[in-house]
């Protein structure tokens, strides 16, 4: 993992922007913009698989779309509701889709976007995780204040679990816990997604949106705060709480130790390196950037390089 | 009078259940800035009081508890009504005299005062180059209609130009208050 080998293997950022009709194509070391895409709509809500397909919801006009990493638009559907959110089932050639209207969430295959089924949820169901293990679908229920657990083979409910106020992005950390930001109670609900246990209830900053994983810490950004807060992922402690742009949304890791934040009003991404916690670099983006969803392509692992 | 801007809809303000809670998809942003002749000091001192916006020609009286510490309240009422008329309940969230910056969310409007939800606002006074001021008025928000397919009256555009209705009229009588800046 040498940082010379990282410059020829970068990660990518794909970051949806809602305000600009636009994603940006980062290079997350060099914060060269790669290229601008058109992506009609105002999308917000993005899902990058390994193998490089980028799906990208556009709520405005309602559109899923499947793009190849050089921009092209390989499937494209309309659905009829509010679509927000997404979550990739790579292993079964599924993507999952909020919406946001009509309490359920969209089966699409990955290859076609065709309507597998829908699955009943409550009310206003915004982010989406799959598990590490790929077993659970979560999908945090933002009015009401709850996360639904699927199993993601048998697409069956598995547990309803109530949370914190108005829960609205959630992630899976590593280990398999689940966390929940609650933009209304300006916390964090860590809960087992197998048994829907809730372990902890993390005080946070104002407005919690995302949650992002590195170096065995938990990074949430806090909208209104304009800030990261770190919790150690061993206790749960909060280690520090990072200035960021304002409007800080969505967060993913890079494969180098570092997690990425969309600054929704600044038109930035912020990088921070997980271990020291500082904030290392600050690239521009488009208009409104959200990057909701995992919006990070891995560069090319250690065992491909020459 | 920049005043109809706020009141034009008309003060029937009944509140819809719910609209604080649900929003549209997609937040809106706006940023406007005027540039003035007097100094930021002397500008902050006008604009920088949460409790006191008598410098905005849509308000014309005012309410408040907490003066400007986090958390402090105010309702702005636009009309000679007070509370019975058109009105504006606000949270200061955020306050920094050294840095002559405060934050504040509108706790509750009626979407025919001001067609939004979910807004957040700053306004900023900085130092700008060559003498004088620039104040920056900020907000994010969403449409008033928190479903799909909005009427027009409850667009995002509708947002962002009753928004930007706003902050003109605010900005406007702050250049007429300092006056320009000579160059």
């Amino acid at each position: 993992m040498a940082a010379a080998a990282r410059a020829a293997a970068a990660d990518t950022g794909f970051v949806t922007c809602q305000n600009g009709d636009a994603l940006s194509v980062l290079d997350l070391v060099t914060g060269e913009e790669r290229a601008r895409w058109s992506v009609p709509g105002k999308p917000a809500g993005v899902a990058v698989d390994p193998d490089g397909d980028v799906f990208v919801v556009s709520p405005d006009s309602k559109q899923v779309r499947r793009y190849s990493t050089a921009g092209e638009v390989l499937a494209e559907t309309q659905l009829d509701g509010g679509p927000i959110g997404v979550a990739s089932d790579p292993a079964r050639g599924r993507i999952f889709v909020s919406d946001w209207y009509n309490a359920q969430l969209w089966v699409l295959s990955s290859e076609t976007l065709a309507t597998m089924a829908t699955l009943p949820a409550d009310a206003a169901p915004a982010g989406l995780a799959v598990s590490p293990d790929g077993a659970w679908l979560a999908a945090a229920e933002r009015d009401a204040d709850a996360v639904r657990i699927y199993d993601t083979e048998t697409l069956a409910l598995a547990r309803v679990v109530g949370v914190g106020s108005r829960p609205f992005g959630l992630g899976f950390a590593p280990d398999g816990r689940l966390f929940v930001g609650n933009v209304g109670s300006n916390d964090v609900t860590v809960l087992d997604a197998p048994s829907g246990e809730v372990l902890a209830t993390l005080p946070v900053g104002e407005r919690p949106y995302g949650v992002g994983f590195a170096a065995g810490r938990a990074f949430v950004t806090n909208q209104y705060a304009s800030t990261v807060t770190v919790l150690g992922l061993d206790d749960l402690s909060v280690l520090a709480t990072i200035d960021v742009g304002e409007y800080p949304e969505g967060i993913a890791a890079t494969g180098d130790g570092h997690v990425a934040v969309a600054n929704w009003f600044d038109n930035s991404l912020s990088l921070i390196d997980a271990r020291t916690l500082k904030v290392t670099a600050t690239f521009e983006t488009c208009d409104g950037p959200r990057a909701f969803g995992a919006f990070i392509l891995p560069g090319d692992p250690p065992g491909d390089l020459p | 009078m920049n005043r109809r801007t706020l009141l034009m809809t008309g003060a029937a303000a009944a509140l819809l259940p719910g609209a604080a809670l649900a929003h549209g998809p997609t937040r809106q942003k706006l940023t406007t800035s005027v540039e003035v002749a007097a100094e930021p000091a002397d500008v902050w001192a006008v604009i920088g009081d949460f409790q006191d916006m008598s410098w905005h020609p849509a308000v014309v009286s005012q309410t408040g508890e907490g003066g400007n510490e986090i958390d402090a309240t105010r309702v702005l009422f636009l009309s000679d009504q007070g509370d019975a008329g058109p009105k504006i309940a606000e949270v200061l969230y955020k306050y920094d005299a050294t840095k002559m910056t405060y934050s504040y969310r509108i706790t509750e409007v009626a979407v025919e005062v001001l067609p939004v939800t979910n807004y957040s606002s700053h306004l900023t006074v900085t130092a700008r180059d060559g003498g004088g001021s620039v104040v920056e008025w900020r907000g994010a928000f969403y449409r008033g209609y928190p479903n799909n397919d909005p009427p027009p009256e409850l667009s995002d555009e509708a947002a962002l130009e009753a928004v930007g209705g706003v902050y003109k009229a605010g900005l406007d009588a702050l250049v007429e208050r300092f006056g320009a800046p000579a160059s």
